[in-house]
């Protein structure tokens, strides 16, 4: 099975790409597809995931430069100074060190530098729109 | 040697970023330390002009965590505006909500922030002080964390509709009934959820003994204690009086209403920092120093009130000889106690027919101007208080956030344990960490508390008497 997991915060402008993607993926009715929708990666969702054989992330990543660009990035800024919510590369290693599951994954990542509100509409929807068709086309 | 300052930016293993500063005398010694919470957020001035109604879910928002304290505060400062008394099914809906909240908090904190710690030591190296060190060399005890964590989230869904920013805890009660086939669900793993928490204990008892030193200068000091608490004395994080304890046991003070807290709280305000300092007002500034969390609540009650917890609070209650356990390094040992008997309590309520009864609101229109709104967070007491107007619009709020109430006391800490621990002529990694811990100890929320924009830097600054930086330690 392949799980989707799509986070960030809906009151947080661009943050909130992962969750929009989701509800789009939503309307889709993938096959043997697994949507999750998150405020932010906490250890338990792992539970979720045992089952999955393929797992996609979905976030906004903080970029000044390249605004809504699509990026995969498994760069941590502080991977040993847990607080109270994780990163994908905390939830693979978790996967596999502590279930001995090894799952494939791809992260999807919209850069943005706007937390604050959705800077321009049209460009955050053709990004939204652009990582929704790459996973229709996966799934077929 | 001229005067220096150590700061230690960010701290790690916390909610929320916070840094520390260490002050060096000019004779080389450890002269102060403080704890300078860095973020900010204003909740109470942007709630002005909104409907009361939209409170707990505008509330909620403070935090991530511990979001359902936010709601439960929120909606009894709410029915106190409406005078409504939510019927025992609400109440009880909103107290289980509660509990597996703060299991799943307790367990987070344990598990994945402070276990590296008790696993490895304070000096071990900081590339395996972490939960990823742990997951190689303790699995079942991870997956533990997260089958107990799993536990309270799940309950929290299912009671109060989201597992973050829940919106089934409502003015009046609770929106919705709890099905049978919930409970059921629930009650079959509480067998299991025990055993964890007990076996978590356990390891925390066995492993006690190599901590001897930072039991003894991790915070260790006479300070006042604050916690709801209820006719019975049984530990209590739904609804009571106040109570204040001083460090021998006695009572200050109890019986206060909650909505009487300014009577006895003030909130001073150093320029160091955006975390209010709050202190008990008849001992004054900064003398009235108190405590809250789970280490007051356990000191304040006299049973928790459940059986295997009540076993355990009396084994607590021993390290002291009966009185207060002023050690801040308990934090741990007592907030374990709290997840057993939180386990314990969601199943007694279930149990209970009235729990399961439809009805689970009242309802009402805007009587009141005023209404505050007090509750056990995971850390300790939150008030939250609102005034209206007859149209039920928001014209002033007060917050006081649990974590906001150890202020003085996390401070405190910070410079006893700086003054055991820092040599400042030779800074080790195990000393910083020693400081770090005595704030997680606490288990602090700051996103709660304040707010920041959120750039963390990561390093230990050393500065001379004019704040001038002449050294600099990274940190992560």
């Amino acid at each position: 099975m392949r799980v989707i997991i799509g986070y960030g915060n809906e009151l947080r402008g661009e943050d909130a790409f992962g969750v929009d993607a989701i509800k789009k993926l939503q309307k889709l009715g993938l096959e043997n597809t697994k949507l999750i929708s998150l405020h932010q990666l906490t250890p338990e969702v792992v539970l979720q995931l045992l089952d999955a054989n393929e797992i996609i992330f979905i976030d906004a990543s903080y970029d000044e430069k390249n605004h809504y660009a699509l990026a995969c990035s498994l760069t941590e800024q502080d991977n040993l100074n847990l607080s109270h919510h994780i990163s994908p590369k905390t939830i693979i290693y978790m996967l596999k060190s502590l279930y001995d599951k090894k799952s494939k994954f791809f992260i999807y990542s919209m850069l943005s530098c706007s937390f604050d509100k959705i800077k321009d509409n049209k460009r955050y929807k053709n990004s939204i729109d652009a990582v929704v068709k790459q996973l229709a086309q996966k799934s077929d | 040697m001229q005067k220096k300052t150590i700061i230690i930016d960010p701290v790690t293993r916390i909610e929320g970023h916070a840094k520390i500063t260490i002050d060096i005398d000019e004779s080389g010694k450890v002269e102060d330390a403080k704890i300078h919470v860095t973020q900010y957020r204003g909740f109470e001035k942007f709630c002005e002009g909104r409907p009361y109604t939209e409170m707990p879910a505008l509330t909620a928002r403070t935090c991530g965590i511990c979001p359902v304290s936010h709601v439960v505060s929120a909606t009894k400062a709410i029915d106190e505006i409406l005078g409504v008394t939510p019927p025992k099914a609400g109440v009880n809906i909103r107290k289980i909500v509660n509990l597996a909240q703060m299991l799943q908090s307790h367990t987070l904190n344990f598990y994945h922030l402070s276990s590296p710690d008790f696993i490895y030591g304070f000096d071990a190296p900081k590339e395996d002080r972490n939960i990823f060190k742990m997951m190689q060399t303790h699995p079942q005890m991870a997956r533990d964390g997260i089958n107990l964590r799993a536990f309270g989230q799940k309950i929290i869904e299912d009671l109060a509709g989201k597992r973050i920013h829940p919106t089934g805890i409502i003015p009046g009660g609770a929106s919705h009934k709890i099905e049978e086939s919930t409970k059921e669900a629930i009650l079959e793993q509480v067998p299991d959820m025990l055993k964890i928490a007990q076996s978590a204990l356990e390891f925390f008892r066995e492993n006690l003994h190599k901590f001897q030193e930072e039991i003894d200068y991790l915070g260790a000091f006479p300070s006042l204690f604050m916690a709801i608490s209820n006719d019975e004395g049984t530990l209590e994080h739904y609804n009571g009086k106040l109570c204040f304890m001083d460090s021998e046991g006695n009572i200050l003070k109890d019986k206060i209403e909650p909505r009487d807290y300014k009577e006895f709280i003030g909130e001073a305000v150093e320029d160091f920092s955006y975390l209010k300092s709050p202190y008990y007002k008849p001992m004054g500034y900064p003398q009235g120093m108190y405590r809250v969390g789970a280490l007051a609540r356990v000191n304040i009650a006299k049973t928790c009130g459940t059986p295997l917890a009540d076993k355990e609070l009396i084994k607590f209650k021993a390290l002291n000889g009966g009185k207060p356990v002023l050690n801040t390094f308990y934090y741990h040992y007592a907030r374990l106690i709290e997840m057993i008997y939180a386990i314990e309590k969601i199943e007694e309520l279930l149990k209970c027919d009235e729990t399961m009864s439809d009805n689970v609101r009242s309802t009402s229109t805007v009587s009141y101007e005023r209404g505050v709104g007090c509750s056990e967070a995971p850390r300790g007491t939150l008030f939250h208080e609102y005034h209206v107007t007859k149209d039920g619009i928001i014209t002033g709020v007060n917050l006081i956030i649990a974590t906001g109430n150890n202020n003085l006391a996390m401070n405190a800490g910070v410079k006893q344990v700086a003054q055991r621990f820092v040599d400042p002529k030779n800074i080790t990694d195990g000393a910083l960490n020693r400081v770090e811990a005595v704030i997680r100890c606490f288990d602090p929320c700051l996103s709660c508390s304040t707010h920041a924009l959120g750039i963390v830097s990561s390093k230990v600054e050393v500065r001379d008497h004019n704040k001038k930086i002449i050294k600099v330690f990274e940190r992560s």
